[in-house]
């Protein structure tokens, strides 16, 4: 039964991580919790859905299941589609208040209360076009196939882990290796001196806002095929989120996945081992634990 | 005669719109030139060379590099067009190593050329050639000002400005500092170097500049300024107003 617990909490915090990519990026770059986070993740699965839905209405063979898989060749291509629609919500969302938020000289606090009243707007605008009723990618059941050590898994949770730990190896080496990652890392580091060094921020801005925006979408996707979209998905996945970035240290990559399984493990152990009306309650403690013994996290940067 | 690299005129700028710090400067510098920016502790020294770079808002004025306008031009964009700036303080990516710090300030060249200027950087500054792969923040304060200019001078800057590179360093570091500064603009690169310790400033530089509240209170060569009475008095404490007007 522990082994199951292990399985799931690693395939949960797999999701958890990928979100909080885009949390640890935008709070290093920006200096602000962006708790619009959550809504990204939702507009992602939906925008995916209607995407996916579309194509499956104008090509039907693309709604026929892949391999051992419950979908169709529609939704990764929807996927896509998701990225980029929500990298442009983003950006849509930062030009309409956090730029000018931002050109005004406001204070950090003004900008996170902002981001709570841009979350409370976007999951409303959610509800208010898709109903508060759970959907889903697909109908078809999936039948978990053993493994090793007892643990199962449906062949939908293995592709969700795998691309998740794709995913962040893909990132990482953008970040490390290319001119536009490292450009991200120096305005992280002192946007004033990245300026002196010829970078243009608002251009690395905008990179991160895509890059964090188009992340949530997989992970709200991938939420979506393994549990269910809801305009609340995001919401409940927020504090997880949070507590993943803080946990790997903000601004680093590998550091907020690494730290996603941590919380998805703990959330799946609590479940088994405690009950699972105190699964919320693990996120929030593993999140005040940190800020009051690790402040920096795990790989919280050393700076001179 | 060498050609205007950098002209100021009727330069005012300041953090606050109805406080300004500079009150009105006019200046040119020619190409190769070597000059000090001295001046009492809040004369606008910093302030100057921060308008300069597009860090402090101008109020009134201009500002030209090689004849073009760039007061209204946005930092990074002023760096693409001829300028480097090397800050006092936080100069260089502590985060990252000595390499990435170089690959970085490249990034904004032709791909072709970056690497060979890479490694122009790295032979005119051997001490960081032996540690590229050392963290920046590991750096003693020295070795911090040589990486500073290297990561400015890789896109061959038409002129090279240093606020205070010789703040906090050990008088051997300042030494070892000064006389890369003065290698660097034989190689030709035209330098404004904002120093506090005049007599060091005078020393190495061919023009100097003090600035009094603000506005240049005297403009002549370096050779000259040292042997200046009015010179010794004004950062001695006890200069009389009328003595710095411009």
């Amino acid at each position: 039964m522990i082994t199951q617990a292990i399985m799931d909490g690693l395939i949960n915090g797999g999701i958890i991580g990928l979100g909080a990519i885009g949390v640890t990026l935008t709070y290093s770059i920006l200096r602000f919790a962006n708790f619009g986070h959550g809504e990204l993740l939702s507009w992602g699965a939906y925008v995916a859905l209607s995407l996916s839905a579309a194509l499956g209405a104008m090509l039907p063979s693309l709604s026929t299941p892949i391999g051992p898989f419950s979908f169709g060749w529609s939704v990764p291509i929807a996927l896509i589609g998701s990225m980029v629609l929500t990298a442009l919500l983003a950006l849509t969302v930062d030009w309409l208040l956090f730029g000018r938020l931002r050109r005004s000289g406001s204070a950090i606090i003004i900008l996170v209360m902002a981001s709570f009243g841009a979350a409370l707007a976007l999951r409303n605008l959610l509800e208010f076009i898709f109903t508060s009723k759970p959907a889903y990618f697909t109908n078809a059941l999936q039948i978990s196939k053993p493994l090793f050590g007892g643990m199962r898994a449906t062949p939908d949770q293995l592709l969700v882990l795998g691309l998740a730990f794709i995913t962040v190896v893909l990132v990482h080496l953008l970040l490390t290796r290319t001119p536009a990652g490292r450009a991200m890392r120096a305005v992280s580091e002192n946007a004033q001196l990245a300026s002196l060094t010829g970078i243009d921020v608002r251009n690395v801005i905008r990179l991160v806002w895509v890059l964090g925006a188009a992340l949530a979408a997989v992970a709200g996707v991938m939420s979506g095929l393994l549990v269910q979209i809801r305009p609340t998905m995001g919401l409940d996945l927020l504090l997880p989120l949070f507590a993943a970035s803080i946990l790997g240290g903000i601004g680093s990559v590998p550091g907020a996945m690494l730290a996603g399984l941590i919380v998805g493990l703990a959330e799946a152990l609590t479940i088994q081992v405690i009950g699972a009306e105190w699964r919320a309650a693990v996120a929030f403690v593993i999140l005040v634990a940190v800020l009051l013994l690790r402040p920096n996290g795990l790989f919280g940067k050393a700076t001179a | 005669m060498s050609s205007e690299i950098l002209k100021l005129q009727g330069l005012v700028s300041g953090y606050q719109p109805d406080l300004p710090i500079i009150q009105g400067v006019d200046l040119s510098v020619s190409e190769g030139e070597f000059l000090v920016l001295l001046g009492p502790n809040g004369a606008g020294k910093s302030t100057l060379v921060k308008t300069i770079a597009g860090l402090v808002p101008v109020h009134s004025g201009r500002v030209y590099l090689a004849g073009a306008d760039l007061t209204d031009v946005p930092t990074h964009r002023k760096m693409r067009q001829g300028l480097g700036f090397v800050p006092q303080t936080e100069n260089i990516f502590a985060t990252m190593t000595i390499r990435e710090n170089l690959q970085l300030a490249a990034q904004i060249l032709p791909k072709a050329r970056r690497a060979a200027r890479i490694d122009a950087m790295l032979a005119m500054f051997p001490d960081l050639a032996s540690r590229q792969t050392t963290r920046s923040g590991a750096l003693s304060g020295g070795q911090r000002q040589m990486l500073a200019c290297a990561r400015t001078l890789i896109v061959e800057p038409q002129i090279l400005i240093l606020d205070e590179p010789s703040a906090g360093l050990s008088p051997k570091m300042v030494s070892e500092v000064f006389e890369q500064l003065v290698r660097i603009n034989a190689s030709g690169v035209t330098t404004i170097l904002v120093e506090q310790n005049v007599k060091a400033g005078l020393q190495i530089a061919s023009r100097g500049v003090i600035l009094v509240e603000g506005r240049v209170a005297h403009d002549a060569p370096a050779d000259g300024l040292l042997g200046d009475p009015v010179v010794s008095e004004l950062y001695l404490g006890g200069h009389k107003k009328e003595e710095v007007t411009a």
